[in-house]
């Protein structure tokens, strides 16, 4: 459809940016950092100690440069385009994961047990770089089986690299290793937290939206409240909220001070965007339901629902996106979750530690994202989407 | 049928609907209309209890409104709208299936329900249940509009200004198809526009209103001879006499035995046919009929050439339906200048044409009839609603 404005035979910007970033990542930065032991001073490490793994990230990052640029000078190559970028990109991830690890191989070859090697500057800039080359060939793509086949490979890539290339030997692995006990205990936690606080939030906030539709005051006074909880800091909520659950005999710390922070947080995009979703709805499409004798119930259910369901979902994924990121704050006031790493981290000084409470948040932050996109994409009415006929 | 009875409509000082009385007979167009905010709107949205009348009764049938739940008052009144609303994330068939869902229908019944009113309102079943109403034009979406209010074979439809949105040519056509529709389905309506015409061609009476007041309620032909006042006689235009024509459809005045030449449209062919014209222009179709252009047999015996003599049009555009009303099929003419225009079926058949000469004679004759019809009036409670309708 938008064969016509796609910038073939020109520089995809995007995608030479994110391959640019990479090599520039990797020649500026540390790839890696060594360390005598856990929390001293480390010595950064260049990509070279990566030996034959380094070699073949720069590959990859210089042929999705190459491909990003390239068709400016012959346009004949632009329509292959984004299948090079994704390709490249699958192999910039691959062997991203394989040079981490064997730099890791190296340098700890020969060194004491405590010893440890930290994933450095240089490789997290690699790893955001052949995120943008995936993001700018996503973006050109059409679905299908080669983008398909290409996430696949580059997934295995990826988990063989892990598994196979020597990222057991990071830093970051060990940490998980001595704590793999609590590492799923607060995994566990964390989505319990972030799922009751979502789970209450839909919960008050569903009916809440549907009321300030139906009442004015209700919509002045709920849409004002729900804005200035979100704008008080999540620490300062927590410890606001030891007063009122003191003063009703109840712990303000744990996670139930946790819970309800959260549910007050994941409030704002729930009510919002189902809100703006039902108040959107065309009010000839109600006053033509009305006039078939439909009851205010079944206008709800049958008609207004459905049709603000792809912006309710949207504010549903926006509130669980932030209450897993919030849910590790509240490690603070003994909630547990992912935050203890992160909290431990930082007292112990520990860059490692704190990495493996924060890398999970984000993986799940992305898990929840996609899975109710996906969901989006199956609950809503194909009347509903695209332009027009 | 559908009694109101002193119903005012209050907001705050200003009365939206003053005292208004009049009744709709059964199976009668009643066609609301005047200037904005005269309460034609407010008058109908009260039928059906979208709006509840501050003093005042509304009968329909013998129940008074107020004796039932909205919801039951409505369901068993169909509703059309300017604005169509259609549910965006329901199918055309769920569209219509709205109310029968609502009564509870079984499935089967409403399946064969939705293809039977797909069909009355000219949609082909097939093509049209899966679409949804993004994929749809807005005469298409008018149609199913139309559709979803007949679903539950109620039998009052309220429509307010339902052909309002969509284009003139496309208006013309619905106009058509609903005077066609009514005349098999019989209901009775309240049909709100504001649309002179429209009214004119469609109404059995029309009630013209101003200011939230009742100025006269008769038939066309009377308020267009008779208007009660000079508001009336301003509103209803000066051009009483063409306005009578939309009365009128083209199949009242159509002449059906044309001559036309059917396929093989060889010169020599041409030639033999215009030799033995006893008229000036043969139409021209295909070998099933489609009307294709026609034939000057004048310009032949002239001396142009057979193959310049041919003019070949669209039938969708250069040729009328026999639901298009007489003032329409005069207009088109006009339009294109022809003294006579073709009329072809819905998929371009040739019918027949229809001459200036017979517009001519139906403007006389409607005159006469009306004139006639008013002498009779004394002596009958209700004049003729329609003298140059069967």
């Amino acid at each position: 459809m938008a064969t016509e404005s796609r910038p073939h035979g020109r520089i995809d910007r995007v995608a030479a940016t994110g391959a640019v970033l990479a090599l520039f990542g990797v020649a500026a930065f540390p790839f890696v950092v060594f360390r005598a032991n856990r929390i001293v001073t480390g010595a950064p490490t260049a990509l070279s100690a990566a030996g034959l793994a380094g070699v073949a990230f720069a590959a990859f990052a210089m042929a999705a440069l190459a491909a990003a640029v390239v068709p400016y000078a012959w346009p004949a190559l632009a329509t292959r385009r984004p299948l090079a970028l994704k390709i490249a990109a699958a192999g910039m991830f691959g062997s991203l994961a394989w040079a981490v690890g064997q730099a890791a191989v190296h340098l700890l070859a020969g060194a004491s047990d405590i010893a440890r090697v930290s994933i450095g500057g240089g490789a997290w800039l690699a790893l955001v770089g052949a995120g943008v080359v995936e993001f700018a060939a996503d973006a050109q793509l059409e679905g299908g089986w080669p983008r398909r086949v290409i996430t696949v490979i580059a997934l295995a890539a990826v988990a063989g690299a892990a598994l196979l290339g020597g990222m057991q030997d990071l830093s970051i692995w060990r940490e998980y290793l001595s704590q793999s006990s609590f590492f799923w205990l607060y995994v566990g936690q964390h989505l319990t937290l972030a799922g009751a606080g979502l789970f209450f939030g839909l919960l008050i906030g569903l009916p809440l939206a549907v009321a300030a539709t139906r009442w004015r005051p209700v919509r002045d006074v709920t849409l004002a409240i729900v804005g200035v909880i979100q704008t008080v800091p999540s620490m300062a909520l927590l410890g606001l909220l030891v007063i009122p659950l003191a003063a009703v005999g109840l712990p303000g710390i744990g996670s139930l001070p946790a819970i309800i922070a959260l549910t007050l947080y994941s409030l704002l995009p729930i009510v919002r965007n189902t809100y703006i979703g039902l108040s959107e709805v065309d009010p000839a499409v109600v006053d033509a339901g009305r006039g078939m004798g439909m009851s205010s119930a079944e206008l709800l259910w049958k008609v207004e629902a459905p049709l603000a369901l792809p912006l309710a979902i949207e504010g549903v994924r926006a509130a669980a996106v932030l209450v897993i990121g919030i849910a590790a704050i509240t490690a603070f006031v003994g909630a547990g979750g992912l935050g203890v790493f992160v909290l431990l981290g930082i007292g112990q000084v520990a860059d490692d530690l704190v990495l493996l409470g924060a890398v999970p948040i984000v993986v799940l932050a992305l898990l929840a994202d996609n899975g109710l996109r996906a969901l989006a994409a199956r609950a809503v009415s194909p009347g509903l989407r695209g332009g027009g006929a | 049928m559908i009694r109101l009875e002193q119903v005012t409509k209050a907001y705050g000082d200003t009365n939206a609907v003053n005292g208004l009385t009049f009744e709709v007979q059964e199976g009668e167009v009643c066609v609301l209309i005047g200037p904005s905010g005269c309460g034609k709107t407010t008058t109908l949205r009260m039928v059906n209890r979208l709006i509840e009348p501050t003093s005042g009764h509304i009968f329909v049938g013998e129940r008074d409104i107020m004796s039932v739940t909205p919801e039951e008052l409505r369901r068993g009144l169909g509703y059309a709208i300017q604005s169509v609303g259609l549910f965006p994330h329901l199918t055309v068939a769920d569209n219509i299936m709205t109310v029968p869902k609502l009564l509870k229908w079984d499935r089967k019944r409403m399946a064969d329900r939705v293809e039977e009113l797909l069909t009355l309102v000219g949609l082909e079943p097939g093509e049209y249940s899966g679409k949804y109403p993004r994929q749809l034009s807005g005469g298409e979406a008018q149609r199913v509009g139309v559709a979803r209010a007949l679903a539950a074979d109620p039998p009052v439809l309220l429509m307010d200004e339902p052909f309002g949105a969509v284009d003139p040519l496309n208006r013309e056509r619905l106009q058509g198809e609903f005077a066609r529709i009514q005349r098999s389905l019989r209901k009775t309506v309240i049909f709100v526009t504001h649309d002179v015409d429209e009214a004119i061609r469609l109404a059995d009476r029309i009630a013209l209103m101003r200011g939230g007041q009742l100025q006269q309620y008769a038939t066309p032909e009377e308020i267009l001879d008779h208007p009660a006042n000079k508001f009336v006689h301003d509103f209803m235009g000066a051009d009483r006499a063409l306005k009578r024509l939309g009365r009128v459809r083209v199949s009242d005045a159509m002449r059906t035995d044309v001559p036309s030449l059917a396929g093989g449209r060889t010169p020599a062919a041409l030639a033999e046919r215009a030799a033995c014209a006893d008229t000036r222009f043969v139409y021209l179709t295909d070998t099933d009929g489609h009307l294709e252009g026609w034939f000057d047999c004048h310009a032949v015996a002239m001396g142009v050439s057979a193959a310049d003599a041919v003019t070949l049009v669209d039938w969708w555009d250069d040729a009328v339906r026999p639901d298009t009303s007489l003032k329409e099929a005069l207009s088109r003419m006009l339009g294109h200048g022809f003294r006579s225009i073709a009329v072809t079926d819905l998929t371009g058949h040739l019918l027949g044409d229809v001459a200036f000469s017979a517009v001519e004679a139906a403007m006389s004759d409607s005159d006469e009839r009306m004139a006639a019809a008013h002498d009779a009036r004394d002596g009958s409670d209700r004049p003729d609603p329609g003298g140059v309708r069967e």
